[in-house]
């Protein structure tokens, strides 16, 4: 009894050690704003070891990584932008994991009495809001794909009000701003400002992506970090949020 | 330059053109009434006008936004009548003009303080009405200043952004000033791109600031009243 | 012709006027600061008076029944201290500057005839002199047909050359288009040459009214304005030496004065000198072999002795001549009214205005 104790004690004195130097640094996805830091705050409460978040459009992490920023995890909203970051050697392939999905939802201001029964309604509207596909935002170049594949892209196209991520898009509709928008349904459960009017269920794939910096400090805590993500009980958090698992 | 750039270009000096048109009677007659007044009313009211030299321009784009969007003081008007704002080429120039506008009023102003208060009245003694008296001696006198005055907000004009970008977005075609263009490109690393659009700037500005330079310095032969 | 009643705050006292004048020449005496530019621009319209002033019979205001024309209804001329012209405008702008379509066009060209400024024309403000400035000044005035001409201190610029001042334009205007004034001065000279009435003003009020002559002769003995020149101002006809020498002669009056002849060599035609009292010398004795060549005999009109010094008015060949003199001198010589006096002016003690 005395030896567990005794190794209990050192443990945790060596973990808090560890945490003052090894606070982790996770990019993520805006969509992931919620999941990851209730995520991060089981992790410390377990392991005591720190995390540290910066989110944005994956575009732009993924282009600060490949700038030099310090990142120690990236978790991406698709594959394409991960893919970008291996190709610049700052992740190894067979570090990745991808187990999260997501929907696409059009959404309006919650009183507002606009109904979409299909794609191209979307057409009756003077704006739309939508992360912007050209700045290589995930859900807008989802989002693209989906209008593509239903014929209606090119007629919708000069509607869109382009945003910086897809939480500034969610910003615009809530604030009456802008009448609909195109966003995760993750994100519209965030905000009781706006109310899902349609589902995209024959979207495309949506498939986030996470994996730890190859060139990172703190790869061990990183590595743990992730682990955790992926456990049971990471997942149960972002089940909670209503993302999919895959 | 590509046919995209130019076609920037074009919207650029087109919303500062019409915002700069916008301006000129309000900035000249703001400048007139502030030549005028004295207290602490108009010590009060150039510091309004100034704000915008002074706010970050993002501050003066989310006031913009606060008042025109639909449940906002100006924007529900509006709404009501089925004109929109945000988000349209009317919004760029809205807040460009609302960031250029000090830089017109205040050189108009000191033109105004400049001009002898004896000549306007001179004028009335000869038969003019106050307006005429304005017309032909007050404002041609001010000229000089306010067209100075009308080129700095021009350049101005040229180069707003903060305030822009949060009232207008950045939507190629309809709102992207050369601004807004650059930190696009630049923010999706397309960075030669945005370089050409830098040097397009470069000269626009340099033009514009120097036509005013010229026009500030031009040797006049009507330096205040003679007598 | 023009009775005033009217009042206005002043920074330091109120302007308070009431009178009636009836000469169509009224010169405005007082010190700096008591009110004259206010009065003169109350008359105009140009701040706002309260009171009664009317032009004529014509009701310019009248706050009792809320009556106040403004400033472009009264027919007023002004002609400032500084002649304010336009700078932005040449001369012929300026002077056209207040002529409607329906005036004759032929008021131009008496204006610019009468004040002699037709070579100013094309030029512009900043590059005329003084004297060129006011004239200009005068003309735009008159270009109007104003039915009252206000001119406040013409002559107060410090750089207007002696020769180019505008009192006798001023006198050209009033014989050729007969236009009543107000005339605001320091110089009593040349008040008592054009006007035939003087209102003196004290911190706003009316102190004196009457003949020009009076009120000088009243302000000198108990000097009241301290920046008050009294230049003896003559006016005749120049004419040139008949024994063959270079003097230039003078005759006013019935008199025939030496005066200084011009570089230009010019010998005739109308001219106005100025001589200052100071630079007349009295003697009770006719004065032998001395250099000054005007010494003619008078008679002694009025004799004022005070503290400060002593005035003495001397008539002499249908001109009257004001002599400064000390205390002293005036006791030792023993100046009666009546008695016979010996003038002696140099000839370089004319100076001469036109």
């Amino acid at each position: 009894m005395k030896r567990l104790v005794l190794a209990i004690f050192f443990a945790t004195a060596i973990g808090a050690a560890a945490s003052l130097t090894g606070e982790i640094l996770v990019f993520g996805a805006a969509s992931l704003s919620e999941s990851l830091q209730d995520a991060g705050k089981q992790f410390e409460a377990n392991r005591g070891g720190k995390v540290a978040f910066s989110f944005g459009s994956s575009g732009d992490l993924a282009r600060q990584i490949e700038a030099g920023a310090p990142a120690d995890v990236f978790f991406s909203a698709d594959t394409a932008r991960m893919d970008a970051v291996e190709k610049a050697g700052l992740v190894k392939k067979a570090d990745r994991r991808e187990f999260l999905s997501n929907a696409l939802v059009v959404i309006v201001p919650s009183n507002s009495t606009a109904k979409l029964t299909s794609a191209r309604d979307l057409e009756s509207f003077p704006k739309i809001a939508l992360a912007d596909p050209a700045a290589k935002v995930p859900v807008g170049l989802y989002a693209r794909q989906w209008l593509t594949d239903k014929g209606v892209w090119s007629a919708i196209e000069p509607r869109i009000i382009p945003t910086l991520d897809v939480r500034a898009a969610l910003a615009a509709v809530a604030a009456g701003d802008i009448p609909v928008g195109i966003v995760y349904r993750t994100d519209a459960a965030v905000s009781k400002d706006v109310k899902v009017v349609y589902t995209a269920t024959d979207g495309p794939p949506i498939t986030y992506s996470v994996a730890p910096i190859a060139s990172s400090k703190n790869a061990a805590e990183a590595a743990k970090f992730i682990a955790f993500l992926d456990s049971a009980a990471g997942r149960a958090i972002f089940e909670k949020r209503g993302f999919i698992i895959k | 330059m590509t046919s995209e750039d130019f076609s920037i270009l074009l919207l650029t000096v087109e919303v500062a053109t019409v915002a700069t048109l916008l301006i000129l009677p309000i900035g000249v007659a703001a400048g007139w009434l502030l030549s005028r007044g004295g207290g602490p009313l108009r010590t009060f009211a150039e510091t309004v006008v100034s704000l915008p030299l002074v706010l970050p321009p993002t501050a003066v784009g989310i006031l913009l936004l606060e008042a025109l969007r639909k449940r906002g003081t100006i924007g529900g008007v509006l709404d009501s009548y089925g004109i929109e704002l945000l988000f349209t080429r009317r919004a760029v120039v809205l807040a460009t003009a609302v960031m250029a506008f000090p830089l017109l009023v205040r050189p108009a102003r000191a033109a105004f303080e400049e001009v002898d208060r004896r000549l306007p009245a001179i004028a009335r003694s000869l038969g003019c009405g106050p307006f005429e008296a304005f017309r032909r001696v007050t404002l041609p006198l001010a000229g000089r200043g306010i067209l100075t005055g009308t080129l700095l907000a021009f350049s101005r004009a040229l180069g707003e952004f903060g305030a822009t970008i949060i009232v207008a977005g950045n939507i190629p075609g309809r709102t992207q000033t050369l601004a807004l263009a650059i930190f696009q490109r630049h923010h999706i690393g397309q960075d030669a791109s945005a370089m050409r659009l830098v040097w397009v700037t470069v000269v626009l500005a340099f033009g514009a600031v120097l036509a005013s330079e010229i026009v500030s310095r031009k040797r006049s032969r009507v330096e205040g009243a003679v007598g | 012709m023009i009775e005033l009643d009217l009042s206005l705050p002043l920074a330091a006292f109120p302007l308070q006027v009431s009178a009636k004048l009836d000469s169509d020449s009224v010169a405005v005496l007082g010190p700096s600061g008591s009110g004259k530019t206010s009065l003169l621009e109350s008359i105009a319209g140009l701040r706002a008076a309260r009171g009664r002033i009317l032009l004529d019979g014509n009701r310019l205001l009248d706050s009792a029944r809320g009556v106040r024309l403004p400033p472009e209804r009264r027919r007023i001329g002004y002609v400032p201290q500084d002649a304010c012209l336009f700078p932005h405008l040449d001369v012929r702008r300026n002077v056209r500057f207040g002529m409607r379509t329906g005036s004759r066009e032929g008021t131009f060209d008496e204006a610019v005839a009468i004040l002699d400024i037709e070579p100013l024309l094309g030029r512009f403000p900043a590059t005329l002199s003084g004297g060129e400035r006011q004239r200009a000044a005068l003309a735009r005035a008159i270009a109007t047909e104003p039915r009252l001409l206000l001119l406040d201190e013409p002559l107060a610029a410090v750089d207007v050359e002696l020769r180019e001042r505008i009192l006798p334009y001023l006198l050209r205007v009033r014989e050729t288009l007969h236009i009543p004034f107000l005339y605001v001065t320091h110089n009593t000279g040349e008040a008592a040459a054009v006007t035939s009435e003087a209102l003196l003003l004290r911190r706003g009020v009316v102190v004196r009214q009457g003949p020009t002559a009076q009120v000088i002769r009243e302000m000198m003995t108990t000097s009241v304005d301290p920046d008050a020149r009294f230049d003896n101002v003559v006016a005749g006809d120049l004419e040139a030496s008949q024994a063959g020498d270079d003097r230039l002669f003078l005759r006013a009056g019935e008199a025939r004065l030496v005066v200084p002849a011009p570089a230009s060599g010019e010998r005739g035609g109308r001219a106005v000198f100025a001589v200052a009292p100071e630079d007349i010398l009295v003697s009770t004795r006719p004065p032998a072999h001395v250099s000054a060549r005007n010494v003619f005999p008078g008679r002694v009109v009025t004799q004022d002795v005070s503290n400060a010094g002593a005035w003495v008015r001397v008539a002499a060949d249908g001109l009257e001549w004001t002599v400064r003199l000390t205390r002293a001198a005036a006791q030792d010589l023993g100046l009666e009214p009546g008695t016979r006096a010996w003038l002696a002016i140099k000839t370089h003690a004319f100076r001469r205005l036109r």
